[in-house]
């Protein structure tokens, strides 16, 4: 506080010093609450997941030595890893195809001009705007194995003899999760699609049409390619978002039944929290992260390619 | 002044004396334990303190402004923590501490509250990111029974036999006391009890000629009578979900075939006995093959399985005691007057056994202030505080004298039924890596109920969980 106080009596005494002082680390100094936030909630956690991954931490016991790689070589025998890992990315493919190509739909005939435009847009994003943990609530009553009207409409209409267990059965239990993620999250991808849709110069579209092109042939030869970097950026945050599904396991299923929806985040969570085994965990988290890294830079690629090539 | 202490007290007061004598090192002071609320206070306050008791507790809430006053005047009360879930009914738990706070004035408590019992993991989670820090805060927590263990191996929860001797623990059930010991130390000290039970249809048996089924054979031979003549959409309701009721429905289900999870040593792994298989495999036919529960209650926990009760589809139902008020509510239930509870059935010439649940009390081992802490924690668990909180909040207490207590029968009536239950209750494996050995029995039993592969999975759940306890 002295010093500042000196400082401070410096500066009304002589301000042509102080722009001196400050030119050469001025733009840095700016810079630092920023770096120093990033830093804080980003960096540092990352990089203390990492250094618990090679600790067998455990929050309850006197444990807590470094142990290099072992959690990892645990983590790589256990069976439970690999099922979670198998139904991530099952869950992942198959909502982002899903949620692409419906997303995609509904933005193509959003695109369109037609009375009520603004308001069928307005209610797409209902889905999308509800709390997940609200959405696991509805499917679960949706979907209930007795009083459900998902059973009462599929007997109905003779599909079913019997009521299907939906979240009690392993082969049916993941299947609804997706579908569940799928009504959520069509109207972010369709809302992105849409906007990607906009970019597109009507002009292209005119002289597509005074050349005879018919409307597939319009989709397929013109929007289709220039929609791709949009295509690939949407799917992107779509992976790496349904690559964390939690909260619809969590509030559906719990993991069960016997480990049927198990994903990573909800074994991560076990493990770090209801176990409190922050070493084992931090592997697992850690593992989740590199993979996520991976999806991206698969995307990335494939974007770069495509952006130039539209570039051209 | 301690050795004029009547009978059986004086062994118990002259170790506290000597407790309390460490504590405060060369601070001599005097205590009375004839006055057990009054033990180990410093004399200046003592006697401020008995010109207050005069009054009586009741009273003593008129006497604030003086204890304030006092306050001013610089004998301020010892200042401690108390962290506890959440409950409530007619009072909630922060009225009951208000209670204490001005039933006297040398100990000041504040109350923290967690998240309710339903949000188990995560009052678990709060709990232990507290205590490992060791800094004495909270100095009174409460605790899931299954959780003691593992708090005090981590050497978070203080023993407390020196101030609560055998003699004392004896008016306790004695599974709460079992529950709250930990290796030959009490480092728990039991607040309320919970337990599984079986809820049936008395109409329904009646118009079967059938009495409250006693094993698992006359509860099966009257679920498939009801169920096939159309008086009950389910047989018998129970919940798998792959969640720690599972463990707990595994529990009962496994004890009432004389097996178990754990050994007492808490090393030996006994999941894939004979017994055990047994009972799982009874798990499995009571879903797969006699079909008088449905398939759904492997997705269920309690909730779920309760509504098909108490809307009147069903004729039997495992769950615990907060049952019993929906099913009594006509504005919930379409039952009402029609339920009996009874202990679980067992399997033959083996006896029932409930799983047992409910919070304790703990002394956090890192408190600044023990002994304010341990009064505290005897006032909470006092017959009278005991009877407050099962008339006014409906948790069952932990001392059978306190049970029988014509109060209850009056408010809560069905907590006298239960007494048999109750006593028969037992405990979850007991180790301190509880959490790691759940995690894996909720996988693998829900394996086995789905797959009906049994000894595999239990096989599997018996290696895993030897890895993890053999540590």
């Amino acid at each position: 506080m002295a010093i500042a106080e000196v400082r401070s009596h410096e500066t009304t005494l002589k301000p042509r010093n102080i722009r001196v002082n400050l030119r050469r680390p001025g733009p840095l100094v700016l810079l630092v609450p920023a770096l120093a936030s990033i830093g804080a909630v980003s960096i540092y956690p990352v990089l203390l997941g990492l250094w618990l991954s090679f600790r067998d931490t455990t929050l309850a016991s006197p444990t807590d030595t470094f142990i290099g790689l072992d959690n990892y070589f645990q983590l790589f025998s256990d069976s439970q890893f690999w099922n979670a890992w198998t139904h991530t990315i099952q869950f992942t493919a198959a909502s982002t195809l899903v949620e692409t190509l419906l997303g995609l739909m509904i933005a193509l005939i959003l695109s369109e001009r037609f009375r009520g435009r603004g308001i069928v847009r307005a209610a797409m994003l209902v889905p999308w705007a509800i709390p997940t943990v609200v959405t696991s609530k509805m499917f679960g009553w949706l979907f209930d194995g007795q009083n459900g009207i998902v059973n009462y409409l599929l007997r109905s209409v003779g599909l079913i003899q019997h009521n299907v267990d939906w979240y009690g059965s392993p082969d049916f239990a993941l299947v609804t999760i997706v579908i569940a993620d799928v009504w959520k999250t069509t109207p972010f991808m369709a809302l992105l699609l849409l906007a990607g849709l906009q970019t597109i110069p009507d002009s292209l579209a005119e002289a597509s049409v005074i050349d005879g092109a018919n409307a597939w042939q319009h989709f397929w030869h013109i929007r289709l390619p220039l929609l791709t970097p949009s295509l690939l950026i949407a799917s992107m945050f779509r992976a790496l978002d349904a690559f964390r599904i939690f909260d619809l396991v969590y509030v559906l299923t719990g993991g069960g039944p016997a480990d049927s929806t198990e994903v990573l985040s909800t074994l991560t969570y076990k493990h770090l929290f209801s176990a409190l085994q922050f070493g084992y965990g931090s592997a697992l988290a850690t593992i989740m992260f590199i993979t996520e890294i991976v999806i991206a830079v698969v995307f990335g690629v494939f974007l770069l390619r495509k952006m130039r090539e539209v570039g051209q | 002044m301690h050795k004029t202490a009547p009978h059986s007290k004086a062994q118990q007061s002259s170790t506290r004396q000597r407790a309390l004598d460490q504590d405060l090192g060369s601070d001599k002071h005097q205590i009375s334990p004839n006055q057990k609320p009054e033990d180990g206070i410093h004399r200046r306050d003592f006697i401020k303190r008995t010109g207050l008791a005069l009054a009586g507790v009741t009273a003593a809430s008129t006497f604030l402004p003086s204890v304030r006053r006092g306050m001013a005047a610089g004998t301020n009360p010892t200042e401690i923590t108390f962290s506890s879930a959440k409950f409530y009914g007619k009072e909630t738990i922060a009225e009951v501490v208000d209670a204490y706070n001005s039933s006297q004035n040398k100990i000041h408590v504040t109350y923290k509250e967690l998240p309710p019992p339903s949000s188990s993991t995560e009052v678990h989670q709060g709990l232990v990111q507290q205590l490992a820090r060791r800094n004495g805060d909270p100095d009174v927590f409460t605790q899931d029974i299954i959780w003691i263990a593992e708090f005090a191996a981590a050497k978070w929860a203080l023993p407390l036999d020196d101030h609560f001797n055998a003699e004392v623990m004896k008016e306790y059930f004695p599974g709460v006391v079992q529950a709250c010991t930990w290796q030959g130390k009490l480092t728990a000290l039991p607040w309320f009890i919970d337990s599984g039970m079986l809820y049936y249809r008395k109409d329904l048996l009646d118009e079967l000629g059938a009495k409250a089924p006693e094993t698992w054979g006359e509860l099966i031979d009257s679920a498939k009578k009801l169920t096939s003549s159309g008086k009950a959409k389910f047989g018998f309701l129970w919940q798998a979900k792959q969640a720690e009721v599972l463990v707990c429905d595994l529990v009962s289900f496994v004890g009432s075939n004389g097996g178990s999870i754990l050994g007492p040593d808490g090393k030996t792994v006994s999941i894939a006995d004979d017994a055990a298989i047994e009972a799982v495999q009874l798990m499995h036919d009571l879903i797969k093959k006699d079909q008088i529960t449905p398939e759904d209650v492997l997705s269920w926990d309690e909730e779920p399985s309760r509504g098909p009760f108490t809307g009147g589809e069903a004729a039997f139902l495992r769950n615990w005691s907060y049952v019993w008020k929906i099913s009594q509510d006509k504005a919930n239930s379409s039952v009402v007057d029609k339920v009996g509870v009874v202990p679980l059935p067992h399997f033959p010439n083996k006896k029932s056994a409930a799983c047992l649940g409910g919070y304790q009390y703990g002394v956090n081992a890192s408190s600044k202030n023990k002994e304010a802490a341990i009064e505290f924690v005897r006032w909470m668990s006092s017959p009278e505080t005991q009877l407050r909180f099962a008339t006014q909040i409906g948790l069952c207490p932990t001392r059978s004298a306190v049970l029988d207590d014509p109060k209850i029968a009056q408010e809560q009536p069905f907590m006298q039924q239960l007494k048999s239950v109750f006593i028969g209750a037992i405990g979850r494996p007991v180790t301190p890596k509880y959490p790691q050995v759940a995690l894996v029995l909720q996988s693998e039993v829900s394996r086995a109920l789905t797959s009906g592969n049994v000894k595999a999975a239990l096989q599997t759940a018996k290696d895993k969980i030897q890895a993890i306890v053999k540590t």
